[in-house]
C-alpha cells in the first residue's frame, strides 16, 4: 500500500504534482519559521552569554549594608586579586550606554573580558562603536562625560551585539570605594542559560519569542490545512475509484497519508534550506533587542529533530484529520449537504470577556495583585477565545445580511457561500485572529505607555527637559549642587532655566494638600522648589501667583510609568514656607529645561554625568527607564512584524482555499460564463469570498485587541489609549495590501479555469 | 396483427356481436387500417369451425348476423398460448431497404444518397408521429411512441450501414 | 413520400442568425470546415450529428462564444464574430438564453435566484427579478420548488429550472445543447414538451443540439453535421 501511495503521489499527473508542490511549500514556510525563531531563542541566549558579566553585583555595596544579591560572587578567587566595580547607565540620543569603573586593589588583578588588562585611572576602553561615536561627536556632548583616554577597544566576545555602546573606565581604589553602590568583586556571572542574570531582559524576551512564534504557528498550521483541502474534491475521485476497486477506508486514509508525508519530507528539506539562505539576511534586523551576531543564529540537534520530525508528524494527523471528515464511499462524494449552521451561542464567551473588562474599569479592579493578573489573563483568555469561537456565526449573520438585499450578483454569490460554510469560509481566516489580538493589546498598551511618556512624541515639554535624579540615593549620599555648576549649566546654549528640587523636611509648612499625580500612594517625601526656579522649568509643573516656594508632590521626582507627564506641566503646586535656606537642605532632583535640540540635550547630560558621576540617573522627564524604553519599542516592532507575517500567512492560505474552491465550482462558473456572465462578476465574487472575511477579521481582531488594551490601561494604569504610531499602520496596511495581492494572484486561475472554451463535457 | 387472435382476446373479455366485434377492433387495433365485415365473418367462421369460438343462440331481429360468440375452452387456452409467445421480429422495412442498397452499390448509384433520404423520411414522419402526441389522447400517444421508438431503430440501422458502406462495396464488387 | 437532398439555402428573408463558411479547429483538430446554416426567426432548428462530430462547435460559434477562424457569423445581419468578448458576452446575457445537459445550476442559490440570474446579471433589481422568475415555475410545472437548493431537484425538475433560466429574459435565440441528455425518456420529453411549446408561445428562435432522433422530432427541421461540413434533409413535399 505504502509503495502504491508512493507511485500515485509522484506520478499521479500534473494536478497530484501541483497538490505536492504546495503542501511542500507550505510545510517548508512552518519548518523555516520554526527554524529562524528556534535560532534567534538560541542566539539570544548567545547573546546574553556574552554579556553576562555585566549583571554582576558585588555582594557587599558602599552605602547598602544589606543589599546583596543573589547573582554576586560570593566565592574568592585565588588567582585574581578582587577590584572594586561599579556599573551603571545612561543616555546618549536615546541609545543607551553601560558605564564600568573598576579599580584595581592590587597585582594581577581581575580583568574584565574583552580586554588585555584593566585601564588604570584616567584610561578606559570603548566598545567599537562607542570609540566610533566619540570620534565623530563633540566632546561637550558625549566624550567630556568620561575623564581619561582610550586605550583600546573591547572585544566582540564581551558584547552582546556588535552594536552596544560599553565603556570601561579606571578609576583609583581610593576614589572608588567611597562611591555609594561600589563594591568588591572577584569574579564575573558567566552564562544565563539556567536562571543567571538577564543582563537585557533576555529570558524574558525569550519567552516573549517562544510566545509570539507559537501565536504566529497558527497561521502556518491553517495553511498547511488549506493545502491539503486543495484539490480535495479531485482526490477524494481518485481515491474513491480505488475504494471502488476493493480498497478499504483504512488501505485509502494510508494512501493519503503517505502523500502527506511525502510532501511534508520535502517540504523539511526545502524549509531547511530556506533557512540557511534567509537566515543570515534577516540576522540583521532587530527583531527583539540589537541585531545578533551571523554566527548567533545556531539551531542545535534537539532543534534539528523538532523541525525535521515534529513539523511533518503535524502535517500527518493534520492530513489525518481532514480525511476523517470526509467519509470516502466508492462513489465518491456526489450530492453536496449543506453543513449544520453555527449557533448563536457561540457569541457568549466574546462578550463575556469584554464585559468582564469593562466591569474592571468602570466599578475597579480586583485588590491583589494576583488577583489583578488572574482577572486579565481571565477577560483576555475569554476574548481570545470567544473570538474564534463566535467567528463562523457572525460570519453567517454578516453574510446573510450581505446576500439578503443586494441585487449585485457577485455579492449574492459570494454571501451565499459565506453563510452556507461559515466555518470553511473562516478556517482560512481563523489563523489570523489569534496573531492580531494578542499583538495588538501590545502594540496599543506599549504605545501608549511610550507615548505617554514623550520619548516618541518630540514636541511635549517633558522630552525637552533633562533631568537628574537622586531620589533613589541612600540617604548617606546626597548630592550638594555648587553654584558654579547651576552656573555652567545654565550658560549651555539652549538651556532655558534649572530648577533645584530639593527634599523638604517633614516640619515644613504647606499650604493646603499636595495634588497627587499618580494614586500609588505611600508616604514619599515632598520636594520643594524656588519659584523663581520653577517659572523657567514649566514641564514641573507652576506656583501659584505671588509665591516664593512650593512644595512639589512626590511624584515628580520619582515620576513613576503611570500618569501622565503632562498632568505634572498643568498641576499648581501650594505654596510652601521653608524655615531654612534651601541649599541647605538634600537634593531630590535637577531639572534642565532646553529648546529640545538633540546638541543641547547631550550637553546638558554630559554636564551632569561629568559632575554628579556616581550619583544621580540623567535622563529626559518622565522618561523611564532607558533600558525599558528600548526594549519596550523592540517589543512594539516585534509585534508589528508578526501582524505583517500572520497577514502574509493568511493570504496565502487564502490563496490556495480559493484556488481549491474555484476548481470546485468549475462547471457552474464556466457554464455562468458561456451564458454570458463577465468575468468581473466572477472575480468580485471571489475578491469578497476571500478578501472579504480578511479584512472583516483583521480589522475586528484589531479592534478588539485595542479595546481590550484600552481597557486593561484605563484599569491598571489610568490610563486612556493612543493611537499607535505611523509604523504600525504602515506595517498592517503593507500585510493586507500584501495579502490581498496573493489573493489577486490567483485570479488568473479563475480565468483560466472557468473560460468558455474549456467548458467541454468531462 | 394477427386478427383471428385478436378477435379471440375480445371474445375472451366477454361474448360480443360480430358487428362488436368489428367495432372494437377498429377502436383499438385498427386505426389505420378499419377491419372489413367480410373479414370477420370469415374470421369467426373459421374459429368456429376450428372450435374456438361457439355460436350462442340467435337472437331475434332482423339480419342472419346477429348470432352472439363466446369463446371455448380450447379457444382461450389457444390465446392464453399466443399470448405469452414473444413477437417474432419484423424483418420487412430492412429486407426492403437492404435490397435496394445492395442493388444500388451494383449499379454503381449513390448508396449514401439513398439512405439520407431514408433517413429525412423517417424524421419527418418522426415529426409528425410528435406532433400527434400532443394532441393528448393517451391511445395516440402510445401508438407514436411505438412508432417513433421502431423509426429510430431503424435509422439507427441506416446509420450503422451508412458507417459499412465501403466494405459493403468491396464486398458486392467481388 | 419522395425526398430529396437539397444543398443549403443562405440568405433568405427572415434569417435571425446564420453562420457562413465557418472554419474552426482546436489545435490540430479540424471541428468545422466550411459550415452554413441559416435559421429563421421563430424556427426550432434541430442540430444533428454524432459524438465528437462538431455540433457543439457549430453552436458555440453561432451563439459568439467560440469566434470562428474563418467565415461569419450574422445576427439580423450583422456580423458579431468580430466583436470583442465582452460585447460578445454582453450578446449572448441579453439576446441569447442557453440550457445545457446538466451542471449550469449555481448550487449556492435556490431554484428561484437561479432563473433570476441572467436578470440580475442584466441589472434588475433583486425584488422584480423574483417576481419575473417566479411566473416561470408554473408554467413549466415546478410549483413550490422555487426555495430549494439544486442539490434537492431530480433531474427532471433541475433540467426545467434550467429552461426556465433560459428563457426568463425572453431572448431571441434560445440555445440548448443536449438538454435532455441526462434524462430519462419520459422526463426528456416533458422537458422537450415544455421547451417546444414555450418557444412556440413567445416566439423564441430555438437552436437544440442532440445526437437522439426523438428530440429532433420536435423541432420543425433539421441539419446534420458531418466532417466538419452542414447538411441539410429538407423532403420536398411533405407526405401525410
Amino acid at each position: 500500500m505504502i509503495r502504491f501511495g508512493l507511485r500515485l503521489s509522484t506520478r499521479g499527473g500534473r494536478e497530484s504534482l501541483v497538490r505536492l508542490v504546495v503542501m511542500a511549500l507550505a510545510v517548508s514556510v512552518g519548518v523555516a519559521m520554526l527554524l529562524l525563531t528556534l535560532g534567534t531563542i538560541n542566539g539570544l541566549g548567545k547573546q546574553n552569554a556574552r554579556g553576562a558579566w555585566m549583571a554582576t553585583t558585588p555582594s557587599v555595596e558602599v552605602g547598602y549594608p544589606n543589599h546583596g544579591s543573589p547573582f554576586s560572587s560570593a566565592t574568592t578567587s585565588s588567582t585574581h586579586s578582587p577590584i572594586w566595580w561599579f556599573i551603571s547607565s545612561q543616555q546618549f540620543q536615546s541609545q543607551l550606554i553601560v558605564r564600568v569603573d573598576v579599580a584595581a586593589t592590587g597585582p594581577r588583578a581581575l580583568v574584565t573580558p574583552g580586554i588585555p588588562h584593566l585601564p588604570g585611572p584616567g584610561q578606559f576602553y570603548a566598545s567599537p562603536a562607542l570609540a566610533r561615536l566619540l570620534r565623530t561627536t563633540p566632546a561637550i556632548e558625549l566624550g567630556n562625560r568620561f575623564a581619561g583616554t582610550e586605550i583600546g577597544t573591547i572585544g566582540s566576545s564581551a558584547l552582546p551585539s556588535p552594536n552596544d555602546l560599553v565603556i570601561v573606565i579606571g578609576q583609583s581604589a581610593r576614589s572608588l570605594s567611597k562611591v555609594s553602590g561600589a563594591g568588591e568583586i572577584t569574579s564575573f556571572v558567566t552564562s544565563s542559560s539556567d536562571g543567571g542574570p538577564d543582563t537585557a531582559g533576555t529570558t524574558g524576551l525569550q519567552t516573549i519569542l517562544a510566545v509570539l512564534a507559537l501565536v504566529l504557528f497558527f497561521p502556518v498550521l491553517v495553511f498547511i490545512g488549506a493545502a491539503m483541502r486543495l484539490s480535495a474534491a479531485r482526490r477524494e475521485q481518485r481515491l474513491a475509484a480505488i475504494r471502488l476497486a476493493g480498497a478499504t477506508m483504512r488501505q485509502v486514509t494510508v494512501i493519503a497519508m503517505v502523500e502527506a508525508l511525502v510532501a511534508a519530507i520535502a517540504g523539511v528539506a526545502i524549509g531547511f534550506c530556506l533557512y540557511f539562505i534567509t537566515g543570515p539576511a534577516l540576522v540583521h534586523v532587530p527583531f527583539a533587542g540589537q541585531p545578533l551576531e551571523p554566527g548567533d543564529l545556531s539551531i542545535g540537534v534537539i532543534d534539528v529533530m523538532v523541525a525535521a520530525i515534529g513539523v511533518p508528524l503535524a502535517a500527518a494527523v493534520v492530513a489525518r484529520i481532514a480525511l476523517r471528515r470526509v467519509h470516502v464511499s466508492p462513489l465518491g462524494t456526489s450530492r453536496r449537504v449543506t453543513p449544520r449552521p453555527p449557533r448563536a451561542t457561540r457569541v457568549i464567551p466574546l462578550v463575556v470577556g469584554i464585559a468582564e473588562l469593562a466591569y474592571f474599569v468602570s466599578v475597579g479592579r480586583p485588590g491583589s495583585s494576583n488577583g489583578q493578573i488572574e482577572g486579565y489573563v481571565l477577560g483576555f483568555f475569554l476574548i481570545m477565545f470567544g473570538l474564534v469561537l463566535a467567528g463562523p456565526w457572525l460570519t453567517m449573520q454578516g453574510s446573510k445580511i450581505m446576500a439578503r438585499r443586494t441585487s449585485r450578483v457577485s455579492v449574492l454569490l459570494a454571501g451565499r457561500r459565506l453563510s452556507d460554510n461559515p466555518r470553511g469560509a473562516f478556517r482560512a481566516v481563523s489563523g489570523l485572529i489569534l496573531a492580531i489580538f494578542v499583538t495588538s493589546v501590545s502594540v496599543g498598551v506599549i504605545s501608549t505607555i511610550l507615548t505617554d511618556h514623550g520619548s516618541s512624541s518630540s514636541n511635549t515639554l517633558a522630552s525637552k527637559t533633562v533631568t537628574d535624579q537622586f531620589a533613589f540615593n541612600p540617604n548617606n549620599s546626597v548630592a550638594t549642587v555648587k553654584p558654579s555648576v547651576l552656573s555652567s549649566i545654565q550658560s549651555i546654549r539652549g538651556v532655558s532655566g534649572v530648577t533645584v528640587v530639593y527634599v523638604a523636611p517633614g516640619a515644613m509648612k504647606i499650604d493646603g494638600p499636595v495634588p497627587h499625580i499618580n494614586n500609588l500612594g505611600g508616604d514619599l517625601q515632598y520636594g520643594v522648589v524656588s519659584c523663581a526656579q520653577l517659572d523657567k522649568t514649566p514641564a514641573l509643573g507652576k506656583c501659584r501667583a505671588g509665591a516664593s516656594y512650593a512644595a512639589l508632590g512626590d511624584d515628580v521626582a520619582f515620576m513613576p510609568i503611570t500618569k501622565s507627564v503632562t498632568v505634572a506641566a498643568s498641576t499648581t503646586w501650594p505654596n510652601a514656607h521653608p524655615t531654612k535656606g534651601l541649599t541647605t537642605l538634600p537634593v531630590q532632583l535637577i531639572a534642565v529645561a532646553t529648546n529640545g535640540s538633540a546638541s543641547t540635550i547631550e550637553d546638558v547630560e554630559t554636564v551632569l554625568d561629568r559632575n554628579f558621576t556616581f550619583q544621580g540617573m540623567t535622563g529626559l522627564f518622565g522618561d523611564i527607564d532607558a533600558q525599558k524604553s528600548q526594549l519596550l519599542s523592540e517589543l512594539q516592532t516585534t509585534s508589528e512584524v508578526v501582524i505583517l507575517a500572520s497577514l502574509l500567512i493568511a493570504g496565502c492560505s487564502l490563496a490556495v482555499a480559493m484556488a481549491a474552491g474555484v476548481s470546485e465550482r468549475r462547471r457552474p462558473f464556466s457554464l455562468m460564463r458561456l451564458s454570458g456572465a463577465p468575468l468581473g462578476v466572477l472575480q468580485r465574487m471571489v475578491a469578497l469570498e476571500t478578501a472579504g472575511p480578511l479584512l472583516v477579521i483583521a480589522i475586528a481582531s484589531a479592534l478588539t485587541g485595542f479595546v481590550a488594551s484600552d481597557l486593561f490601561l484605563r484599569s491598571q494604569l489610568q490610563l486612556t489609549l493612543r493611537p499607535p504610531g505611523l509604523s504600525y499602520y504602515l506595517i498592517v496596511g503593507g500585510g493586507l495590501f500584501g495579502a490581498l495581492v496573493m489573493i489577486a494572484s490567483t485570479l488568473p486561475l479563475l480565468d483560466r479555469a472557468t473560460r468558455p472554451e474549456s467548458a467541454r463535457i468531462e | 396483427m394477427s386478427v383471428p387472435l385478436t378477435l379471440l382476446g375480445l371474445l375472451e373479455r366477454e361474448p360480443s356481436h360480430g358487428y362488436d366485434l368489428k367495432r372494437d377492433y377498429d377502436t383499438y387495433f385498427g386505426r389505420a387500417k378499419p377491419l372489413p365485415f367480410g373479414q370477420v365473418y370469415a374470421t369467426l367462421a373459421r374459429l368456429s369451425r376450428d372450435g374456438m369460438v361457439a355460436p350462442g343462440e340467435v337472437e331475434a331481429g332482423d339480419g342472419p348476423d346477429r348470432k352472439r360468440y363466446a369463446i371455448t375452452p380450447t379457444g382461450k387456452e389457444e390465446f392464453e398460448t399466443w399470448l405469452a409467445e414473444p413477437v417474432e421480429p419484423e424483418p420487412h422495412l430492412q429486407t426492403v431497404l437492404f435490397s435496394k442498397v445492395v442493388l444500388a452499390l451494383m449499379l454503381g448509384r449513390s448508396a449514401a444518397h439513398y439512405l439520407d433520404t431514408q433517413r429525412a423520411a423517417h424524421l419527418q414522419r418522426m415529426r409528425e408521429l410528435t406532433e400527434l402526441k400532443r394532441q393528448d389522447n393517451l391511445m395516440d400517444v402510445l401508438l407514436a411512441d411505438h412508432g417513433l421508438f421502431h423509426l429510430e431503430a431503424d435509422l439507427r440501422w441506416i446509420d450503422m450501414t451508412a458507417a459499412r458502406l465501403p466494405s459493403l462495396a468491396a464486398a458486392v464488387a467481388s | 413520400m419522395s425526398v430529396a437532398v437539397v444543398p443549403i439555402d443562405v440568405r433568405s428573408t427572415g434569417t435571425l442568425i446564420e453562420a457562413i463558411e465557418v472554419v474552426y479547429d482546436f489545435g490540430e483538430t479540424p471541428a468545422l470546415r466550411g459550415a452554413n446554416v441559416a435559421i429563421r426567426e421563430g424556427e426550432i432548428l434541430a442540430v444533428m450529428g454524432p459524438s465528437g462530430s462538431g455540433k457543439s462547435t457549430l453552436l458555440h460559434c453561432l451563439a459568439g462564444i467560440l469566434v470562428p477562424k474563418l467565415g461569419e457569423i450574422r445576427l439580423s445581419g450583422e456580423r458579431v464574430d468580430t466583436l470583442a468578448e465582452s460585447a460578445r458576452s454582453a450578446l449572448r446575457r441579453d439576446t441569447f438564453g442557453f440550457v445545457f445537459q446538466f451542471g449550469q445550476l449555481v448550487p449556492e442559490l435556490s431554484a428561484e435566484e437561479n432563473v433570476a440570474l441572467p436578470l440580475l446579471l442584466g441589472g434588475v433589481r433583486r425584488n422584480e427579478a423574483l417576481v419575473r422568475a417566479r411566473e416561470w415555475f408554473g408554467r413549466l410545472g415546478i410549483d413550490g420548488l422555487e426555495r430549494r437548493r439544486s442539490g434537492e431537484l431530480s433531474g427532471g425538475q433541475a433540467q426545467r429550472v434550467a429552461l426556465a433560466r433560459g428563457l426568463v429574459a425572453h431572448p431571441k435565440v434560445l440555445f440548448a445543447d443536449e438538454p435532455t441528455g441526462s434524462l430519462d425518456s419520459l422526463t426528456g420529453e416533458l422537458v422537450m414538451e415544455l421547451l417546444v411549446t414555450a418557444a412556440r408561445q413567445d416566439g423564441t428562435t430555438v437552436v437544440l443540439v442532440t445526437h437522439e432522433p426523438r428530440v429532433a422530432a420536435y423541432a420543425d427541421r433539421e441539419v446534420i453535421v458531418r466532417d466538419g461540413q452542414v447538411t441539410s434533409l429538407t423532403p420536398r413535399d411533405r407526405a401525410t
